[in-house]
């Protein structure tokens, strides 16, 4: 069953990390990206996200030569597209209290690239402790951005868990769709997206492994497979991921032959540049949920 | 030759049973949030269509022992006579091969194991009420199910969730602890409410016997209340489940 399992996460990855990698032209990215967007979830996130995808299937090395090869080309497209990290930099001195370029730069330096200006910012950041006031699993992406790039900070891990909606266990029948989004990167960043498993409460990691099960049932029979695909990546962050052969199965087989993996039930648009922005997302939390359930699988993630 | 050119209206048959049973269920609810007797053999010997209401009393099942169960009300012995009657109007199919037969023969094994204790004579001709236990309980409740079809099981099997009644079923809910609990937070994830009380009623049952659960039955029934659920059968279950529970009726 683990062969697989493997099999099938390995291809969900690999295929979706292709469909990314032959999107990387002008077709579809704008020339320039603003500093400062009206809507920075147009095109500045999901380069981020792409570059975190990439970063992550570097950081596992568990992909094969192509793969390593598609995601090093993938991060540094990506990179250029944020101006080799000026573009952080710029967000960060007109914004001092921005957290979102930590948030993105932290990748990239797992990525291998540095943009020291950048570093000094957000180390004087770091050190002034003057936060926005985010919601609680955000605060948890700021504070493993900053451990990331070995930033010091004085982040109590687990009062900053217990202040989510995770952290407080409650009745997992009282939940929503965007509460569930929050659940789980509150779990990626507690995890440091599934390298520190054992950093997950014994409680919590018990909460998750009675009603993950559960909440991956219902929406994948609603075919919300975005949310799938972020349920999955939180399977394989727990001390004892599931890896439940039949949903990983019905998740695979989604995919389109191309790569890209879909939002929702609804139908796909066909032009090329539409679908793309459309599905980027899915498709980068589904080469995620692979590379990290491949990794958590042969043993090698930590 | 005559009889077979009478449409019959089988659909409108069906819209009857289903009334009746949503009038017995009623009746029963009223009889467990309140005071009166639950009137079964008056229901069913001055309605119009006895024959329907005594197939309503069959699909009810063990729920029509609920007040005596759960409030220590006497059985009148005209409604104990009204439920053997169903028994000999209605009896219970012979083999419980597939599962959904399995748990019918669970559901009358809960009834005429309830009616045997009301001292009731046993009607006319053998074997009307069947009193032998079916063998089944592990194949339905047993390991190596999903927690998706153990739960569905459970939430069938729910008019056996009332104190006192035992058996192997409910010696099979002690050990299911996560999977029901699963299959209610399910059910409440997708609104199906009737199924939720319906795994409510065991949660509540288990609980109030001093099982640790893994959900607090007590919110979920006072969540079904306030976020709409309706029906005669849901309603009845989340009352059994409240009674179970020490909770005011609704």
């Amino acid at each position: 069953m683990t062969t697989s399992l493997t099999s099938i996460a390995h291809n969900v990855a690999h295929r979706g990390l292709t469909y990314l990698h032959d999107h990387q032209d002008a077709e579809v990215f704008p020339a320039d990206i603003p500093v400062e967007p009206e809507d920075p979830d147009t095109v500045y996130k999901p380069v981020a996200e792409i570059g975190m995808a990439a970063a992550l299937v570097l950081r596992e090395g568990v992909g094969g030569t192509a793969q390593l090869r598609a995601a090093r080309e993938l991060i540094d497209f990506t990179w250029r597209q944020l101006r080799e990290g000026n573009l952080l930099y710029e967000r960060q001195v007109r914004n001092c209290l921005l957290t979102d370029p930590i948030e993105v730069y932290c990748h990239f330096v797992h990525g291998g690239h540095r943009h020291e200006e950048l570093e000094r910012l957000v180390t004087h950041n770091a050190a002034v402790g003057s936060l926005p006031e985010v919601y609680p699993n955000r605060r948890l992406a700021v504070a493993n951005s900053y451990r990331m790039c070995g930033i010091p900070t004085d982040d109590d891990w687990e009062s900053l868990l217990r202040a989510t909606w995770l952290g407080a266990t409650p009745p997992p029948w009282a939940i929503d769709w965007d509460t569930a989004y929050s659940m789980t990167h509150t779990v990626f960043h507690v995890t440091d997206w599934g390298a520190r498993p054992h950093d997950l409460p014994a409680d919590v990691a018990g909460y998750l492994g009675t009603w993950l099960p559960v909440w991956t049932d219902v929406w994948s029979e609603v075919g919300d497979w975005d949310l799938v695909a972020e349920l999955l990546i939180v399977d394989a962050c727990l001390p004892e991921p599931r890896f439940d052969l039949d949903m990983w199965t019905r998740f695979a087989s989604v995919q389109h032959s191309d790569g890209l993996l879909p939002r929702d039930a609804e139908p796909v648009e066909t032009d090329r540049v539409q679908r793309f922005w459309d599905h980027c997302h899915p498709t980068v939390v589904a080469v995620v949920a692979g590379t990290l359930a491949v990794s958590r699988l042969l043993g090698a993630g930590r | 030759m005559e009889g077979l050119l009478v449409p019959v209206n089988g659909e409108r048959l069906q819209v009857a049973l289903t009334d009746a049973a949503a009038e017995v269920a009623d009746r029963v609810l009223d009889a467990v949030d309140g005071t009166q007797d639950i009137g079964l053999a008056d229901y069913v010997n001055t309605g119009a269509d006895a024959k329907t209401a005594l197939g309503a009393v069959r699909l009810i099942g063990a729920d029509v022992f609920a007040p005596h169960l759960l409030l220590g009300r006497p059985v009148h012995p005209d409604d104990a006579a009204v439920i053997a009657h169903s028994f000999a109007v209605f009896p219970p199919a012979g083999q419980a091969a597939t599962p959904r037969q399995q748990v019918v023969a669970w559901r009358d094994w809960a009834t005429s194991h309830l009616l045997a204790r009301t001292g009731q004579p046993a009607p006319a001709g053998p074997d009307v009420v069947p009193t032998a236990v079916p063998q089944t309980a592990t194949a339905l409740l047993g390991p190596g199910k999903s927690w998706q079809e153990w739960s569905a099981t459970a939430a069938q099997l729910s008019p056996l969730a009332l104190p006192g009644l035992g058996g192997p079923i409910a010696a099979a809910m002690f050990d299911g602890a996560r999977p029901l609990a699963q299959g209610a937070t399910q059910a409440m994830l997708r609104r199906d409410f009737v199924t939720a009380a319906r795994l409510i009623r065991w949660i509540a049952l288990l609980s109030s016997s001093g099982v640790r659960q893994l959900l607090d039955p007590g919110l979920l029934v006072e969540r079904i209340r306030l976020y709409g659920g309706t029906g005669s059968r849901l309603s009845l279950d989340l009352a059994i489940a409240g009674r179970l529970l020490g909770m005011e009726p609704a």
